[in-house]
Order: C-alpha cells, then sequence, then structure tokens
C-alpha cells in the first residue's frame, strides 16, 4: 500500500494541470459572466443579452446535441451487436475495417467534407441523380441543421461504436449461446442480452461525444449558412465581432449548465457502481 | 495523464528549440492576421526576399486567421505579453478595426514617419480606420474591395443597383446567395452596403461623427434586409458563395475581388464569372502592416515594411502574383508594372468605379450597431 503522502505526490501534477487549465480558466470565464461591464459590479446584464439574441440558438443546439447523441447510440449499438453476433465473416471484416476511419479525421476536415458532399450540386446529390433515382431539379441542399447532424453522427459514431463493440467482445459469450439455444432471434438477443450488460459503457460514450459536441465551433460555422446555429458560432461572433466577452462568457456558462447535468448523470452513475466513474 | 505530460514536455521542448535558434540567427517574427493566401505571401514572396537583401535574418510568420477573429487573436497575444519589455512579434498585419482599437490600447509604435515609403500611401484610409485615427502607425499592405459576381452565362443583363437586385431576386428567388452576418466578411460587406443604400446618413455612417440616436431610424432598412433574405440562399461563408457559384447552385453574390481573382487564376473557378459593382457602392478595406509596441526587432521589422510597401514589391507581388489592389498610391505602382497585367486587374471593375462605388466600412461603433441591429431585426 501506498502512504497517504505518496499517493499525493503522486496525484499532484494531474491535480496541477487540472487546476492551471481547467480551473482557472473556468472561475475567469464565470467571473467575466456576471460581472456588469457598463455599470461595474456584478450582474445578470449580460444573461439578459445573451437570451435576448441568443434564446433560439441555446434551444437549437440543445436540440442537435441531442439528436445526434441518440442517433449515434443507435448507430453504434448496431455496429458493435453485427461484430458481436454476426455470422457473415467478409461483411464483419470489411465493417471492422472501415467503421474506425472516421476516428482518425479532425472535425475541421470532416466539415469541409460534408460541405462538398452534401451540398445541392454535391457529391451524394450527384451520384443519386447519376443512377436516375432522383430529378435534378429535386435535389436540395443538406447544408443546413441536417448536416450538423450528419456531420456529428458520422464523425462520433467510430469513437462509441469503437467502447461499445470492445465492451460487447468482452462479454461473457454464455448468456448469448443460452439465449441462443432458447431460440431467440439474433435483434433480441441484441437488445435483451448484450446491450443491458454494455450499459454503462455506452452511456459513457455517450456522454462524452454530447461534451465533444457541445464545444464543436468548425461543424456549424462551415456547413450551417442559416439561422438560428448553434452556441460555438455566437460565441467566436461575439469576441470576434465586438470583443464582447461579457455575452460570450455567458452564453459559456449557459453551455456549462448544459453539460453539467449530463455530467451529473455521470458521476451519479460512477457513484451507483462504488465510486469508481469509468 | 501521462499522454498530457508528454504533451507538455514535447510543446516545452519546441518552445526551447525556437528560443535556441533565434539567438543563433536573427529572426523576424511576422504575424499575420489574414487568410491562407496572406501567410503564403510571406512565406513563398516576401519572406524570402527579405532573407537574401538581409543576410543573417530569417523570416518567420503565422497566419491567425481571416477577419477580425484573427486580427483579434493577435491582439491578445500582444495584451498577455504587455508586461515584458520585448515582446515576441515584430510585425503584425492587421484589420481596420482591430488596428485602430490596438492604436488605442497603445500597443503599437509610429513608425512610418521613419521609413523611405512612408509618403507614399496617402489615401484616408493609411490615416483613418473606421474612424480612430492611426497616421503614422499603420501602413496598407493591399486594399481590397467586394463587388457582386455574377454569372453572364445565365445572367445576361445584371442588376446594376441595389434596387434592381432587390427587384431581381424576387423574381428569381434562392438564384442570389450570401453568407449573412456570421459567416465571413463578404456577408458583412454586403449587409453594409445595403444599409448605406438604405437606412440614409451614409456620409456619416463613414466619416462620423457617431450617433447612437441614428439607429432609430433603420427600421425600415432591416424590414426591408429581412423579406429580402426570404429570396436569398445563404452560403456557409466566403468561400462558401465561391463554391456554389461554381456548381451552379447560386448565380449571384457578394464576393472579395482579390479571392474572386485568384481562383480564377488558379483555375479553380468557373473562367466566365463576372463582377460588377452596384450602385450605390459596396465596401472595401485595407489590411495594415503594424509594429508592435515594444517588438524586440524593430528596427527590422521597419526595413521589413519598408520593402514591402515599395513600388516594386507592391507591383510584382500585391498586384501581379496575387491580385489585390495596391497600399500605395496607385501611381507609384502603375508605372514599375506592365500595362496588360494592370489592366487585368480592372477588367470588371473599372478604376472610375473604385473611386465612385468603393467605400470603406462604416465607424467602429456604428459597424457594431448594424451588425447587433441585423442580429436583432434580421436574423432574429
Amino acid at each position: 500500500m501506498l502512504s497517504r503522502r505518496a499517493s499525493l505526490i503522486l496525484i499532484a501534477p494531474a491535480v496541477v494541470l487540472l487546476g492551471l487549465l481547467f480551473l482557472y480558466p473556468l472561475s475567469y470565464s464565470l467571473i467575466w459572466a456576471f460581472s456588469d461591464e457598463e455599470l461595474g459590479g456584478w450582474g445578470l446584464q449580460n444573461f439578459i443579452k445573451a437570451w435576448g439574441l441568443y434564446s433560439r440558438d441555446v434551444l437549437f443546439t440543445l436540440i442537435i446535441v441531442t439528436l445526434s447523441t441518440l442517433i449515434i447510440g443507435a448507430v453504434s449499438v448496431a455496429i458493435g451487436g453485427y461484430l458481436t453476433l454476426g455470422e457473415n465473416r467478409v461483411a464483419l471484416a470489411v465493417l471492422r475495417t472501415l467503421y474506425r476511419w472516421p476516428l482518425f479525421i479532425p472535425f475541421v476536415v470532416s466539415a469541409q467534407l460534408m460541405r462538398t458532399f452534401l451540398a445541392k450540386n454535391g457529391m451524394m446529390n450527384n451520384i443519386i441523380t447519376s443512377t436516375g433515382l432522383m430529378d435534378p431539379l429535386a435535389a436540395t441542399s443538406f447544408l443546413d441543421w441536417r448536416g450538423i447532424v450528419i456531420t456529428f453522427v458520422w464523425k462520433q459514431t467510430p469513437f462509441v461504436a469503437l467502447l461499445v463493440a470492445g465492451a460487447m467482445a468482452a462479454l461473457d459469450r454464455s448468456t448469448i449461446e443460452a439465449a441462443r439455444n432458447l431460440g431467440a432471434r439474433r435483434l433480441r438477443i441484441l437488445l435483451g442480452i448484450v446491450v443491458p450488460q454494455v450499459g454503462t459503457t455506452l452511456m459513457v460514450g455517450l456522454i462524452l461525444s454530447y461534451v465533444v459536441m457541445m464545444s464543436v465551433l468548425s461543424v456549424p460555422l462551415m456547413i450551417n449558412a442559416q439561422t438560428p446555429t448553434m452556441i460555438t458560432v455566437d460565441m467566436a461572433w461575439r469576441i470576434n465581432a465586438y470583443s464582447d466577452y461579457g455575452v460570450a462568457n455567458a452564453l459559456g456558462f449557459i453551455t456549462y449548465a448544459m453539460t453539467a447535468v449530463i455530467a451529473w448523470i455521470y458521476l451519479r452513475q460512477g457513484v451507483r457502481e462504488g465510486g469508481r466513474p469509468q | 495523464m501521462a499522454l498530457k505530460i508528454t504533451n507538455l514536455l514535447a510543446s516545452a521542448a519546441i518552445v526551447l528549440a525556437g528560443t535556441s535558434a533565434a539567438q543563433a540567427q536573427n529572426v523576424l517574427n511576422v504575424v499575420s492576421g489574414g487568410s491562407e493566401n496572406m501567410v503564403d505571401y510571406v512565406t513563398d514572396y516576401l519572406g524570402p526576399l527579405f532573407e537574401e537583401q538581409n543576410p543573417g535574418w530569417t523570416v518567420k510568420v503565422v497566419g491567425t486567421g481571416a477577419g477580425d477573429a484573427g486580427s483579434q487573436t493577435i491582439m491578445e497575444k500582444l495584451v498577455a505579453q504587455s508586461g515584458n519589455d520585448a515582446w515576441d512579434t515584430d510585425v503584425v498585419v492587421v484589420t481596420q478595426l482591430k488596428a485602430g482599437e490596438m492604436v488605442t490600447d497603445g500597443l503599437l509604435q509610429a513608425y512610418v514617419g521613419d521609413i523611405a515609403t512612408g509618403k507614399l500611401a496617402t489615401r484616408d484610409t493609411a490615416k483613418v480606420a473606421l474612424g480612430t485615427n492611426v497616421e503614422g502607425y499603420v501602413m496598407p499592405m493591399f486594399h481590397s474591395q467586394t463587388a457582386i459576381a455574377y454569372n453572364p452565362d445565365v445572367v445576361a443583363n445584371p442588376p446594376k443597383s441595389f434596387d434592381e437586385l432587390k427587384a431581381w431576386t424576387a423574381e428569381h428567388p434562392g438564384a442570389f446567395g450570401y453568407n449573412g452576418i456570421k459567416n465571413g466578411m463578404s456577408g458583412v460587406a454586403f449587409t453594409t452596403g445595403w444599409m448605406y443604400a438604405y437606412a440614409g446618413n451614409a456620409d456619416q455612417l463613414m466619416n462620423g461623427p457617431y450617433d447612437p440616436e441614428l439607429k432609430a431610424n433603420w427600421d425600415k432598412a432591416l424590414a426591408d434586409l429581412k423579406a429580402f433574405n426570404e429570396n436569398v440562399t445563404f452560403t456557409p461563408g466566403n468561400a462558401g458563395t465561391l463554391d456554389m457559384m461554381n456548381r451552379g447552385e447560386i448565380v449571384m453574390g457578394p464576393v472579395w475581388v482579390d479571392m474572386f481573382y485568384t481562383w480564377q487564376a488558379d483555375g479553380r473557378l468557373n473562367p466566365n464569372l463576372k463582377l460588377l459593382l452596384p450602385e450605390p457602392g459596396m465596401p472595401g478595406q485595407p489590411y495594415y502592416y503594424a509594429i508592435p509596441a515594444k517588438a524586440a526587432n524593430a528596427e527590422a521589422a521597419r526595413k521589413f515594411i519598408e520593402l514591402a510597401t515599395s513600388p516594386e514589391v507592391q507591383a510584382e507581388g500585391i498586384v501581379k502574383r496575387f491580385n489585390w489592389y495596391p497600399g500605395i498610391d496607385a501611381q507609384h505602382v502603375e508605372s514599375a508594372l506592365d500595362k496588360a497585367t494592370w489592366d487585368k486587374l480592372f477588367t470588371d471593375v473599372t478604376p472610375a468605379d473604385l473611386a465612385a462605388k468603393g467605400k470603406p466600412f462604416p465607424l467602429g461603433p456604428f459597424f457594431d450597431d448594424i451588425r447587433e441591429a441585423y442580429e436583432v431585426k434580421v436574423s432574429n
């Protein structure tokens, strides 16, 4: 067993880094959000302005990120499930090789890819049109909220699928075999036996994805030309156009609040499992 | 965690390596608040030229991105080291708005009187940046202008004014595209042009004095713009507008002239597309060379800017290679260029057009009011 002092020394670098790179800027940002620059002192001025101008964007962000998270969950379970329960060896090999690729592509590059892929006369519509399935005039641009959701799902699914597939592979296969012997179909096994056992891992993956997507600037900036747009774009805009850190930090605070709810679920999950968040 | 520490050590090592290299050889640090092509301009052309003329010096350039966002980053970098005796940034390239803020905050030094080319830039933009007096602190690197690009194969008689454009978009919904105000400056420029045309008091918007009450008269212009927006396609950014024109998704939209010509020269844009400046005009802006107040190599920085603003470099680099309008007064540059190159720059937008319809951006506080009014009354 390590002595108390030794363990403190061991965690010290982590605590210092966390303090300097996270807690210090966080408190700075909070102070800025709640200070009233015009009158001096404290006030909710920044929040009133942020809410007045960007309340629709806050709602939009929440909907987009939640929707993306749900779709990512469904697709990851499907991928992980097929990798665990699938029987066609060629399909398994192809899926196993392909599904991870987007993991290694940065958000900004994904956004640039999607920007030309999803445009009205972009690659996707051109392919569909050339197969004769769609009239060229019927082509529509996906460069709006749908584009953001598609990019988020494309980019984040491999991450969650990787975690989920790993957890599924580590399961005790006897439960699956038992269900099979009793005649359960694969979908039933997936939803009734496999997913409940990897629920925690799936949850952790989805929570991390949610938080990451909340913070992405490049994707909404490059793909969504419409209003409303996501909070990150508004924060960048407040700073770049007006040098207005107050409202930007107020928007930041709103973002923290939106992720804090999720973080709370994550921590509660950890506590329930004996104080070991994964 | 281990990964984080490794990263930290790696970055520390890079910083140390950088410092020791700086001691071995003189390094001039240039930070450009511009897009990729403005960084390329220094790495590919200006930097090597300076190094050739000044043995022992190396020019190191970093780009912080286009628009006020990029210049804001530079400003934050300068503020962060304002307590130090010598700053690690020798030359900055910044936008008008941020140049004004930097001068006001004392982050720049006056140098124009000390360089030989200082007298070659006499346009009003060399003295006033969106209402802030910056005389002596800045030299224009180039001037850039926004204009409406259109596809003459589809639009034989393009609208010549904002009024005609309004009527045209009503007849052809979705065929005109611009990028709103949050996605790049060409959209902001279009909005500004709209306000000059319809908000009234255009002269006051450009030249002052600032009057916070003026925005009370903008409701009609903004409501019209909101109605106009119903008939347009929104594009994702300056490059987004050009991309969409290229793919035939829109046939008209506001663009930066230099970007337009550069893309055409690179074969990235339909060569048939043309430009026009609608009545009563659209804004343009210069980018400025400036020297931070406590630049470590101020002497070399002055030499660098002197070279960059010499008629030969302005002719060869700015006009010929990068399709910008010159930063110093045109007559000094014209004589250093062949006629064909000079004329190419003014094919669609003539010097007379530029003089009559090339406007500055509005005064800083008016500019804020316009953008915020757009957020409240047009996009909300």
